[in-house]
């Protein structure tokens, strides 16, 4: 096809022309072969500019078109919009910077024109070669599937049944709650647990709108966003479901650390030390009792067990350790209760004030490291490093440790399964610790609660809801999901099966067809990264819009 | 089933980063947003750093992206110069009363291009710069602070002090500086609320021990951030008055944490950030971190910690009891965890304030009809099991306005509250 293109020069008022010489490119550029016009414009942004543009276009009959200009950050979408309403493709656009990247930063006028023309020379160069891409569209799911039936589950689950969506809700154990129902109050308010979780789960069952599995499991999981296809298994042995989703919640929360492997606590050599957990159940059971049957008159909180050997910080450990010490205070009258902790970690605006109540009510705190906990029978010996290095001791009835959180068994399956990340501690990594933190790189697949990493109840709700948030944006009901034009292509005749793009896809978007023993790219997933370009060793992938030819012709007319 | 507020536009108050990104989340979904923001410009306090941790990423380049998104997004109208000041009705249907300041500059025709400025014969101190650098009375913040337009400042122009000034407009190719445009009172119809007006920080010389403002070598946290920020006064130097890098620097936590009764949940980190920060641009200076309790929650958090521990550090627990000023140096006197009292001469001495309520929170708070803790930020209906939901339904909060966080936890809070909207006002 014959091919008219269009070259467009603008002077951005003083900002190029002043240092560029708008005229000198014009003549250049004009015999450039198949130029069929070469126009300069004093603002072509502006809304006398587009519409010159626009009936440039027009007139001229252009097949493509060049604008030197700003930076694409700027315009790169206004003028492509422009070529559309002109009735061409707006792929078949091409913007060549030349204010950023020569009228504001080469100061010599000649030096700044010269590098000028090469920039838009090279996008003549390339935009010839430019394919009328298309935007592709694909229907979509909009219901979800919840893992995990802890508190944030429940609320994914919530929020997005509260919106007309379908929410399946995948729980491993016989019931709903997870962790938190093990727990007897909630800091900082110490409302019931129980009451919480009671309450959650009526109100999910009667939003209508979610199947709850219990004592299910997740065994498989294709597809991609919108078009999710899950097996869930049963408890009976040949009950397994099918489902059909559009976005995933992994909400599989957190075990605690087996303090057995950390020897020095004398966990489970001496009946009188607890975990966190158990401690909540005793305490929920309504009684504090130790298993000789006597009430403790003095009790140590031991904080950030495990916390050397994991990494990390738990984040919830110090303030339920100051509720265990209101449940002993509440329970046992006069009840010595000693904190033993490296630094106190209560961030956040109410938690220095439920600190400061606790103190008031007579409770110890000692900074100490260094921490082990001897004698096996009944009643053991604190001894610990304080802080001016020097051993010191206190005997104890009772020994609450508070050992660190850990990912859920089940996380490294689920990585697997969806083919995501395992972050720090073996937790799921976000997309973006700071700007994406509950997404995953598989697009359509959130984390939410302790399965992101540790955390309290508010801040595993906020997850929940977040994860819900994103759904509701991206996944709408009665609206299909616009692709990326620009994804990665893999030519058949050219793969040789070796299989190295599919290592070093971060999206998980390329399979390998078994029969024909070649890659596949699946454009929904493709992000257009350019990974297996790179990898690739026999030339087999390219991504559209940055083609070999386009990106060699390209160069070429920079460097020529 | 269709229910109140069903597609209602959404009013989100505050364009810092959880502002952003609840708007973006709810203009994705097809709803109609109004971005009413104080200042002339999107980003908030997040564009004033230089790197933010753990792993230390250029901050503007970070939040660029998503606000040009914003700026490009047909479903949002950003309001900047704005304030609210008065709401009636209820969930899906408020009626909101904002108040748009003119900027004097016309968004559409002003391409950015600064040929306005060095005309301006006025000179002030510029706030963002906290005041290490100086601005004109037409300006943009600084570099990031998008859009990229100027906008007048009317305390300060001439023009507004009855002077014939046209120095900008003269300056201008584009036709578009514009003194005819004038102050409105919007009145918006939307569905739901979203409170997201961020954070101050503790006023220093409340706190007049630190020695800040007393002694010119006493910075605050967002002055060294400033300090270090490529774009910012020293062009990302850490120099002292006299120009030259300094040998020693304390970095002092837990400002105004007594003052204000509560940990504000970022300090430790960003001081660990600081201290590689001097390390990265003076080699060789001593650094302390004087420190109480370290708070750093989260599963990456304390990795971070022991990689600026390792990149050599000193950190000193104890109780800062007065700075002053002896032979060209700072002396820090403080209680040391055995009790006794000891010094710490530097050069330097960095302040990490509290991180407090917005100025202007309480009038704020009684406009739209909503809560405010005894700590001055907005109050969840339950700080457990509804965080970012409001006594007042169909009012929500996200990010500091809420209390004291980081940027993840902002981010996740503001898309709760599009969760939360999109879930229930649909």
């Amino acid at each position: 096809m014959e091919k008219k293109i269009g070259v467009y020069l603008c002077e951005c008022g003083p900002n190029i022309a002043e240092n560029v010489d708008i005229d000198c490119m014009l003549e250049a550029v004009s015999s450039i072969e198949d130029v069929e016009v070469a126009e300069k414009y004093r603002l072509l942004c502006s809304e006398d500019g587009k519409e010159f543009l626009r009936e440039s276009i027009k007139e001229h009959g252009l097949t493509h078109v060049v604008v030197a200009a700003c930076s694409p950050k700027q315009h790169e979408l206004t003028f492509m919009n422009v070529c559309e309403e002109a009735g061409i493709s707006p792929y078949l656009f091409q913007l060549a910077n030349i204010r950023e990247q020569c009228a504001w930063i080469t100061p010599n006028k000649e030096e700044a024109t010269e590098k000028a023309l090469r920039y838009t020379r090279a996008a003549i160069s390339r935009v010839r070669y430019h394919e009328p891409l298309e935007k592709k569209e694909t229907e979509c799911s909009p219901d979800v599937l919840v893992i995990g039936g802890g508190i944030a589950g429940i609320r994914a689950a919530q929020s997005v049944a509260v919106a007309g969506r379908k929410a399946y809700l995948v729980e491993k154990s016989s019931s709903l709650g997870g962790k938190v129902k093990e727990f007897e109050k909630l800091f900082p308010h110490m409302n019931s647990a129980s009451d919480v979780i009671e309450r959650e789960t009526r109100d999910l069952l009667a939003k209508g709108n979610i199947e709850v599995l219990t004592e299910s499991e997740v065994e498989e999981i294709l597809g991609f966003l919108g078009n999710f296809q899950v097996k869930v298994k049963g408890k009976a042995e040949d009950e397994e479901r099918e489902l059909s989703v559009g976005a995933i919640v992994l909400a599989t929360g957190f075990e605690l650390l087996n303090p057995e492997e950390l020897l020095r606590y004398g966990y489970k050599k001496s009946d009188a030390v607890y975990t966190s957990l158990e401690f909540e159940r005793m305490n929920a059971s309504g009684e504090i009792v130790l298993k000789n049957g006597k009430t403790p008159s003095s009790v140590a909180l031991i904080h950030c067990v495990g916390r050397g050997e994991k990494g990390y910080c738990s984040r919830a450990c110090c303030l339920y350790s100051l509720k265990f010490a209101r449940y002993l205070k509440s329970r046992i009258p006069g009840v010595k209760v000693t904190h033993f902790c490296s630094d106190l970690c209560i961030p956040g605006k109410s938690s220095q004030s439920f600190y400061e109540e606790t103190k008031e009510m007579g409770v110890d705190f000692v900074r100490a490291t260094g921490i082990e906990v001897a004698g096996d029978g009944e009643g053991v010996t604190i001894e610990y490093e304080a802080h001016a290095g020097a051993r010191d001791s206190l005997a104890v009835d009772m020994v609450i440790l508070a050992p660190a959180m850990e990912p859920s068994r089940d996380a490294r399956k689920f990585a697997e399964i969806l083919n995501i990340p395992l972050g720090e501690g073996g937790f799921f990594a976000e997309e973006h610790e700071k700007l994406a933190p509950i997404s995953t790189p598989a697009e359509g697949v959130f984390i939410a609660g302790c399965a992101q990493g540790p955390k309290n109840v508010a801040d595993s709700v906020v997850q929940a809801e977040a994860a819900a948030g994103k759904i509701l944006s991206t996944l709408i009901l009665g609206k299909r999901l616009e692709l990326e034009a620009k994804v990665s292509h893999i030519s058949d005749a050219f793969c040789t099966g070796c299989q190295t793009c599919i290592s070093v896809c971060p999206y998980g978007a390329i399979t390998l067809d078994e029969m024909r023993k070649v890659s596949v790219v699946n454009e929904v997933l493709c992000h257009g990264c350019g990974n297996c370009v790179a990898a690739c060793p026999s030339g087999a992938a390219s991504v559209r819009h940055f083609t070999f030819t386009q990106v060699y012709q390209e160069l070429e007319a920079v460097l020529r | 089933m269709r229910k109140k507020g069903q597609d209602t536009p959404v009013l989100v108050i505050g364009a810092g980063i959880a502002g952003i990104e609840a708007s973006l989340l709810l203009a994705n979904s097809g709803r109609k947003v109004y971005l009413v923001e104080k200042t002339s410009y999107t980003g908030g306090n997040v564009i004033k750093w230089e790197e933010v941790f753990p792993n230390m990423e250029c901050s503007t380049c970070m939040v660029a992206p998503k606000q040009q998104e914003l700026l490009a997004s047909e479903n949002i109208e950003l309001l900047t110069l704005s304030e609210v000041e008065g709401v009636q009705g209820s969930a899906g249907d408020f009626t909101v009363k904002v108040k748009k300041r003119a900027r004097y500059v016309d968004l559409e025709a002003c391409i950015g291009c600064d040929a306005c400025f060095d005309p301006c014969p006025v000179e002030v101190d510029n706030e963002f710069e906290a005041g290490m650098t100086k601005r004109k009375a037409i300006y943009i913040p600084c570099a990031g602070a998008l859009p990229n337009v100027p906008a007048i400042d009317t305390e300060n122009c001439l023009r507004f002090k009855g002077e014939d000034c046209e120095a900008c407009k003269e300056a201008c190719m584009f036709e578009a500086i514009d003194f005819a445009q004038a102050d409105e009172e919007l009145e918006l119809k939307v569905g739901a609320i979203v409170v997201a007006t961020g954070f101050d920080v503790f006023d220093l010389t409340k706190a007049p021990q630190y020695g800040y403002k007393r002694f010119k070598e006493v910075y605050s946290a967002v002055e060294f951030e400033r300090m270090r920020a490529s774009n910012g006064p020293t062009e990302g130097e850490i120099i002292l008055h006299d120009g030259q890098p300094p040998k020693s620097a304390a970095i002092v936590h837990c400002v105004g944490r007594e003052e204000k009764g509560y940990c504000s949940a970022v300090c430790c980190m960003y001081s660990f950030k600081f201290t590689h920060y001097l390390r990265d641009k003076v080699p060789e200076v001593k650094v302390f971190e004087l420190h109480s309790d370290l708070c750093i929650p989260g599963k990456s958090y304390q990795k971070f910690y022991e990689k600026v521990r390792e990149s050599g550090v000193e950190f000193v627990r104890g109780k800062v009891i007065e700075v002053a000023e002896k032979d060209k140096q700072l002396v820090i006197r403080y209680e040391g965890e055995d009790g006794k009292e000891d010094t710490l001469a530097v050069d330097m001495v960095i302040l990490t304030p509290a991180i407090e309520p917005r100025a202007g929170s309480a009038e704020l708070a009684e406009a739209l009809g909503i809560p405010q803790g005894d700590d001055g930020f907005f109050s969840g209906r339950d700080l457990e099991l509804a965080p970012v939901d409001t006594l007042r339904e169909g009012i929500l909060i996200a990010g500091c306005a809420q209390g004291p966080k980081d940027v993840g936890d902002s981010v996740a809070q503001a898309e709760a509250v599009a969760g939360r909207i999109l879930s229930l006002t649909r």
